[in-house]
């Protein structure tokens, strides 16, 4: 298996890193782009902890190869912070108690992320469709559908500002 | 208690949490993110076999194989003695097959090399040669006559593990068969597994130059997985330090220690470099610790007007190949003699017997708190069956029963004391909550049309915190709990503790017990969990047991801190220690409350200027001691709808009303009851972990061990009273585990009411839409 | 976990000449993608392999075939099989019944039904596709079975080896078929 060169914009970098054809791309942003943020939650694409952003579209990158992400944009928990001042979705997750043990927590917003840029005023359950590829052991749901909402607000009004 | 304010943080309010900024910004520390300097990787090879002898295994390929340093066998550990280790409860486990295997997936070789990659690549070339042998798999069979024996290393050449009985026989066989009603039911608890999101693992780090081992480790009990580490490894303890960072949830899935661990220790120590081990999701759910497998049946007895006079129960427990059942070392059947609940029985009787079966090891998980999960719902379900017979309303049945409050603390037939309990409280705001008589009318008029509608009621009452050294210990390491804390010269303060929250929020909220017994805000306190160099030994965390042990250990450290520091104050002010009286934050004079010291300026004395005679510095440290376990209680109220021509049950509205004494803080309770709720709803509905006639686990990776996702989740609604613990200092009772124990009741006993006007009386978990849709096709319905 | 297959096809041969290749092990396992007798123990016990690609990489699975029963007047063959993934990675047992019927139009009907049980990684994620999978090993059996009826003593290439990729591919469109309601031929 013959490494060849990817390059990515990760988080508004250029970053470049050889790959086999075979890794995957959770390994290649876990290990080779050393960004730890991103978690690996299960072996068949069902768990969505692994869900980052190619290209603003939101992708479990642990059924996606290294090589297939060469030239794109990727997205990951590491760019919500800007300027140190946190995203909306990072503040709403706060205030909202949507997280625990955090494990599902950076997969969960990057879905978050995706839906309110389709989507900036979801009802509920369109919350709650938006994020079903997304699996959570410690909340039940109920507070991260709160911090999407208080997000969905700010972001609302800033828009509007 | 006096209030603080909400600068301060104490017991009360809900402060945002400590923890969050880190895993907000993806710069948590799980035991995957750990990466050192040449650490290589670890991959177990497993047995597809469920029985099977191995007649040989050959590593020379895998050996061959690029980037591969070590290829480790059964045969090779034998050689330290290491082949098979203790587990937590009087057994030992194979940590890699030597003669046989005895379950699916169990591991049988451990490969290390470079890359992750290459320990996949190798681990696929490692040949083994089973023979089969026959499998046993349904626990009924296992005490036949022509059972395969699994256990060829025991002494005794059966499949028995343990016979275990507590209570009245005679009195109660008695009082069954003078009653003039009774009922009977069979439940069983299905096998199931708490699948925390982030899976075990471990990096294993020998430093060959200093000779100390670090281990970070998904452990929720750090220190006495090192002690263990010590003892089977031979490794001197003091050069064993565990780090248990950042931790993706637990659920009692990461207190066992398993052979990866194991492997990867002896790895590191054969190669002198970090060797990283991390199972795959498969490998989580067909391997390490499952929950529940209890085949149980109830009896309950009782007078015409419904007053219970007497509980029977036997059971079953399927343990899998090896007891590795995690619970203290007297309870083979862990804490399940609470299964008279929260009712007031004059007699009972409760009987378990383990037996082995080709199936993995463990027992011990998923919010259990020590089996209490499997005593609850049967207590629940068992109940419902006798309202039916008497034709009473559940609720009403239950009110009837209930231990009154003035009896407490209440002394049970099998052998607990209860320390506090108001169940008519907490039913009657459940049922004001969810509005139960309108939902019963509802329930007649929807009945009349052919709708299918149900009620179900669940009051359990918990038992954690263990536990008193005078019963409890796991391992003979008794089940104290401990916290040190030192305060800065500046005011601030750190604070360590025997505990390891995976979610829990203990950053959180152990700093806001100092605060409300200090006055130091929460804020300015750091707590550190996990690292056994710098942490005072504890338990762990598991069975709801921080706040119940080691928060009176916080507390009681705190009070050593305030006695000094009121010696302090005392020299600060030129005033006698009695007249100083103290409030959250200072020491002022009695009758002249302009002259007070605060607890910062009294920290800021204690390096610079001190009492003639007193050491330096203001922190101590409590190992606690339990006098009791405590007993949280509550009611819990679902409704359902279930459609006709699908069988599916929707959760139309669920109503939990806790009661866990004391809240430190309110938003962390709610969102550990939210995610407690959520559990049980996917074992009440969707997850089973089952085993076909050749061994060949069911369940065992994500597609097929369902995950309830935001869908189809519920929306919880939370309500509490307030009952606090007389023995524990800050009438704390613990609450993480409450909402598994209590729901999964709730909502089988809503179906089968749904169904009852069928004359279906009872449904195993997990009801799915295919069950409820045979019942209603049997029925005509569908 | 078990799984029970039946399958009828028909040959347009007389019985007697389907029988004569029905009954001999060797030259129906010539017929199956992938598979191979590497020893004839007697006449009624065979070793043989059976290899399957999944990807990159080969699975082969070493066993016994046994002739349990030949029924010469009913033209009915019982079979047994056995065999075991040979780097422990699972195994697979089967029993197999096959009749043979002869039709009105001088052909004959072939009726096969088959139990097969499944253990290891396969009886995991395998057991969802088993019956896909089958029917797919099952339409080049009969594609291989009809040609060496059509050609007799003539030399096939050996059947290659089933690819899982391959498999993965001609199942997820087969099953596609089937559920947007296309004519399943395999189903008579």
């Amino acid at each position: 298996m013959t490494a060849r060169p990817v390059h990515v914009t990760l988080n508004g970098a250029e970053r470049e890193a050889m790959a086999e054809p075979r890794l995957l791309l959770i390994h290649f942003i876990r290990d080779v782009l050393q960004q730890t943020g991103t978690h690996l939650g299960c072996d068949t694409t069902n768990c969505g902890a692994c869900t980052v952003l190619l290209d603003g579209r939101p992708i479990k990158s642990c059924t996606y190869f290294a090589v297939q992400a060469d030239g794109k944009k990727i997205t990951t928990v590491e760019g919500l912070l800007s300027n140190g001042k946190m995203h909306p979705l990072q503040e709403g997750f706060r205030e909202e108690h949507g997280l625990q043990c955090g494990f599902c927590t950076p997969g969960m917003m990057m879905s978050a992320l995706a839906l309110l840029e389709r989507n900036p005023d979801p009802s509920e359950a369109e919350i709650r469709a938006g994020i079903s590829g997304n699996l959570c052991r410690c909340t039940g749901y109920q507070n991260i559908v709160k911090a999407i909402q208080y997000a969905a607000a700010k972001m609302k009004k800033g828009a509007t500002a | 208690m006096t209030p603080t304010t909400p600068e301060v943080g104490g017991m009360g309010h809900s402060i945002k949490r400590r923890e969050d900024p880190r895993f907000l910004q993806g710069k948590g520390n799980y035991v995957d993110d750990v990466h050192l300097p040449r650490m290589v990787y670890g991959q177990v090879v497993r047995s597809p076999f469920a029985h099977a002898r191995i007649r040989g295994i050959n590593t020379e390929a895998a050996k061959k194989a690029p980037g591969v340093l070590a290829v480790i066998t059964g045969e090779d550990l034998a050689k330290a003695n290491l082949a098979w280790m203790p587990t937590l409860f009087h057994d030992k486990q194979m940590v890699l097959a030597t003669g046989k295997v005895l379950f699916q997936a169990q591991e049988v070789a451990f490969v290390v090399a470079e890359t992750q990659y290459q320990a996949a690549d190798a681990a696929e070339l490692v040949e083994v040669d089973y023979e089969e042998l026959p499998v046993l798999v349904d626990p009924h069979r296992a005490l036949d006559a022509n059972a395969p024996v699994l256990r060829e290393d025991r002494e005794e050449k059966s499949n028995h593990i343990f016979h275990w009985e507590v209570g009245d026989r005679q009195a109660t066989q008695k009082a069954i068969q003078d009653a003039p009603v009774k009922v009977a039911l069979d439940a069983v608890f299905q096998r199931c597994h708490p699948a925390p999101l982030e899976t075990c693992g471990c990096v294993a780090d020998l430093n060959t130059a200093t000779g100390r081992l670090t281990v970070w480790l998904t452990s929720q009990a750090p220190h006495a997985h090192r002690t263990l580490f010590a003892l089977v490894g031979g490794i001197p303890e003091e050069n064993i330090r565990v780090i248990s960072p950042d931790i993706g949830g637990g659920f009692g899935n990461k207190v066992p220690i398993y052979p990866g661990y194991v492997c990867a220790v002896v790895a590191s120590l054969q190669l002198g470099r970090p060797v990283k081990w991390i199972e795959t999701r498969s490998e989580n759910l067909q391997s390490t610790g499952f929950a529940r497998d209890y085949h149980m049946t109830a009896e309950i007895a009782a007078d015409r007007d419904g007053k219970v006079k007497a509980l029977r129960v036997k059971t079953l427990a399927d343990h899998g190949a090896f007891n590795a059942a995690a619970q203290p070392s007297k309870f083979p059947a862990g804490l399940f003699s609470i299964c008279t609940g929260s009712y007031d029985f004059p007699s009972a009787f409760c009987e378990v017997d383990g037996v082995y079966t080709n199936k993995a090891p463990g027992g011990i998980a998923y919010r259990c708190s020590f089996r209490v999960t499997e005593a609850a719902y049967l207590i629940e379900r068992a109940t419902d069956s006798l309202a039916y017979e008497l034709k009473m309303d559940p609720a009403e049945l239950r009110r009837k029963n209930f231990i009154p409050k003035e009896t407490f603390p209440y002394r049970s037939p099998l052998g607990w004391t209860y320390d506090s309990g108001n169940y008519d409280a907490a039913m009657k705001l459940a049922l004001d909550m969810i509005g139960y008589d309108d939902l019963r009318k509802e329930q007649a008029e929807k009945r009349k049309r052919g709708e299918l509608m149900g009620i179900g009621v669940s009051s359990f009452t918990e038992i954690v915190g263990a536990g008193p050294a005078h019963t409890f210990d796991i391992v003979g390491i008794k089940m104290f709990d401990s916290c040190e804390i030192r305060v800065h010269p500046t005011g601030k303060a750190i604070a360590r503790l025997g505990t390891k929250s995976q979610g829990q929020g203990h950053e959180t909220t152990f700093p806001q017990i100092i605060a409300q017994e200090l006055g130091i805000p929460a804020n300015d306190i750091l707590l550190e969990e996990g690292d056994t160099d710098t942490a005072p030994y504890g338990l762990g965390t598991y069975a709801s047991r921080s706040t119940p042990v080691a928060g009176a250990a916080t507390a009681i450290c705190a009070r050593k801190i305030r006695d000094k520091a009121r010696k302090i104050a005392a020299h600060l002010l030129e005033a006698s220690e009695a007249d100083l009286e103290w409030e959250p934050g200072k020491f002022y004079v009695k009758g002249a409350p302009s002259k007070s010291k605060t607890i910062q300026e009294i920290a800021f004395a204690a390096y610079t200027n001190l009492p003639e005679g007193m050491e330096a510095g203001l922190e101590a440290v409590d190992y606690y001691d339990p006098p009791n376990l405590t007993f949280p209680f509550g009611t819990y109220i679902c409704v359902v709808d279930i459609d006709k021509g699908t069988g599916e049950v929707k959760v139309r509205r669920f109503v939990a009303v806790d009661d866990c004494g004391n809240i430190i803080n309110p938003m962390i309770v709610e969102g550990q009851i939210h995610g407690g709720l959520t559990e049980g709803f996917a074992i009440a509905f969707m997850q089973l972990i089952s085993y076909d006639e050749q061994g060949n686990v069911q369940g065992g990776n994500f597609m097929d061990y369902l995950l309830p996702t935001a869908v189809e989740t519920p929306h919880w609604e939370t309500g509490k009273t307030c009952t606090p613990s007389p023995h524990h200092p800050i009438g704390a009772k613990g609450v993480g585990e409450s909402p598994n124990v209590g729901s999964p009741a709730a909502f089988v006993n809503a179906v089968v009411d749904a169904l009852s006007h069928l004359g279906v009386r009872h449904i195993d978990m997990p009801v799915t839409p295919w069950k409820v849709w045979q019942i209603l096709h049997q029925n005509g319905i569908s | 976990m078990a799984v029970r297959i039946e399958k009828t096809f028909e040959v347009k041969h007389p019985i007697e000449a389907v029988w004569a290749m029905l009954s001999d092990p060797r030259k129906v396992v010539s017929c199956v993608p992938g598979a191979q007798i590497t020893e004839t123990i007697d006449d009624r016990n065979f070793k043989g392999s059976i290899r399957v690609k999944v990807g990159p990489s080969l699975t082969e699975f070493k066993g016994e075939v046994h002739i349990e029963r030949l029924d010469e007047q009913a033209h009915e063959i019982e079979l047994s099989g056995k065999g075991q993934d040979i780097r422990g990675k699972g195994g697979a047992s089967m029993t197999m019944t096959g009749t043979l019927t002869a039709l009105d139009d001088g052909g004959a009907r072939v009726h096969a039904v088959s139990e097969i049980t499944v253990v290891g990684i396969l009886a995991q994620f395998g057991a969802r596709m088993m019956n896909d999978v089958s029917d797919v090993i099952f339409k080049e059996f009969t594609t291989r079975f009809q040609n060496l009826l059509d050609h007799p003593g003539e030399a096939q290439a050996p059947a290659e080896p089933v690819s899982g990729v391959k498999l993965a591919g001609s199942v997820i469109g087969h099953s596609i078929r089937r559920v947007l309601g296309g004519d399943d031929e395999e189903s008579k």
